[in-house]
């Protein structure tokens, strides 16, 4: 398993961030590559990432969940469920948002095997961590 | 008495390099540029080459094999992103690429060549992906072969 944090700023108040969070249409959009299939319930949705790796890319589908929120405490877990739909490896996520004045925390638990995680878990560290810092710059914008 | 070269009679190849952190994901190419001209007189060695002949023969490494899909989107990419169709030009020891003309040393002994180009001495920016994880080596390895 790999951890990583991070921190986002969006400027906005926290009422603010916590409605944009939470609403899987802008939030999982964020992703570079993410996209929203069908919206199962208000606190969940099918959705899929396409990784491009220069001319191959590799594409995850599944499901992303709101597993628990406080509301009083403003933060919520994402439970990010995939598949790599071309070979037999997964990439599963939990990713805990803790929001505050200005932006926020986010603390991401991420679980991959198949070929992804062939690269070897400090690779896959790497590009989490890019991969996130370029979501965090999103969500300034949200 | 000027010896002339192009693809019928020798090999012009390109060899890249992956780079990065996450190297492993990406491929060691070997293009095959497929329009070229040259003469070769006096021990020095001039060619021109079209910037949009360049096709991707191999690639070595990755998490998966290159197929012909994504051996046109490489193409593609370098016709597009990288020398976006500027002539590729090699006369009295220098070479033009990008719009940009420096010497280069260009070893060829009548059989054999092979020169090193950095591509950021031709202001061409190294292609990347993965959100800069994953590049293409900025020294890129340009080999010629007659055939025979």
């Amino acid at each position: 398993m790999v951890e990583l944090n991070h921190r986002f700023e969006t400027g906005g108040d926290t009422a603010h961030n916590w409605d944009a969070i939470l609403d899987l249409d802008r939030l999982i959009p964020c992703v570079e590559g993410g996209k929203v299939l069908e919206r199962e319930s208000d606190e969940k949705a099918k959705a899929e990432i396409k990784v491009k790796m220069g001319a191959m890319s590799m594409t995850f589908r599944g499901t992303v969940e709101v597993a628990s929120r406080d509301d009083d405490a403003r933060t919520a877990v994402f439970a990010v469920r995939s598949k790599d739909t071309g070979g037999s490896g997964y990439a599963n996520a939990d990713v805990t948002f803790a929001l505050n004045d200005g932006g926020g925390d986010i603390n991401t638990k991420a679980t991959i095997n198949g070929k992804a995680a062939s690269m070897g878990e400090g690779v896959v560290q790497t590009v989490l961590d890019a991969m996130i810092k370029d979501f965090t710059t999103k969500l300034a914008k949200l | 008495m000027p010896t002339t070269y192009g693809p019928e009679d020798a090999t012009l190849t390109v060899h890249t390099k992956r780079a990065g952190a996450a190297a492993k994901a990406g491929h060691d190419l070997t293009i095959l540029v497929e329009r070229w001209s040259a003469t070769y007189a006096d021990g020095t060695l001039d060619f021109e080459a079209d910037p949009r002949s360049l096709r991707v023969l191999a690639g070595e490494g990755g998490i998966g094999s290159l197929g012909d899909d994504e051996k046109a989107g490489i193409k593609q990419t370098i016709e597009d992103d990288v020398l976006d169709g500027s002539p590729i030009t090699y006369r009295g020891g220098e070479l033009t690429l990008n719009g940009v003309t420096r010497p280069l040393e260009f070893t060829f002994d009548g059989t054999e060549g092979r020169a090193e180009v950095k591509q950021t001495d031709f202001k061409i920016k190294p292609y990347s992906a993965l959100f800069g994880t994953l590049k293409v080596a900025d020294v890129v390895e340009v080999k010629v072969r007659t055939n025979g």
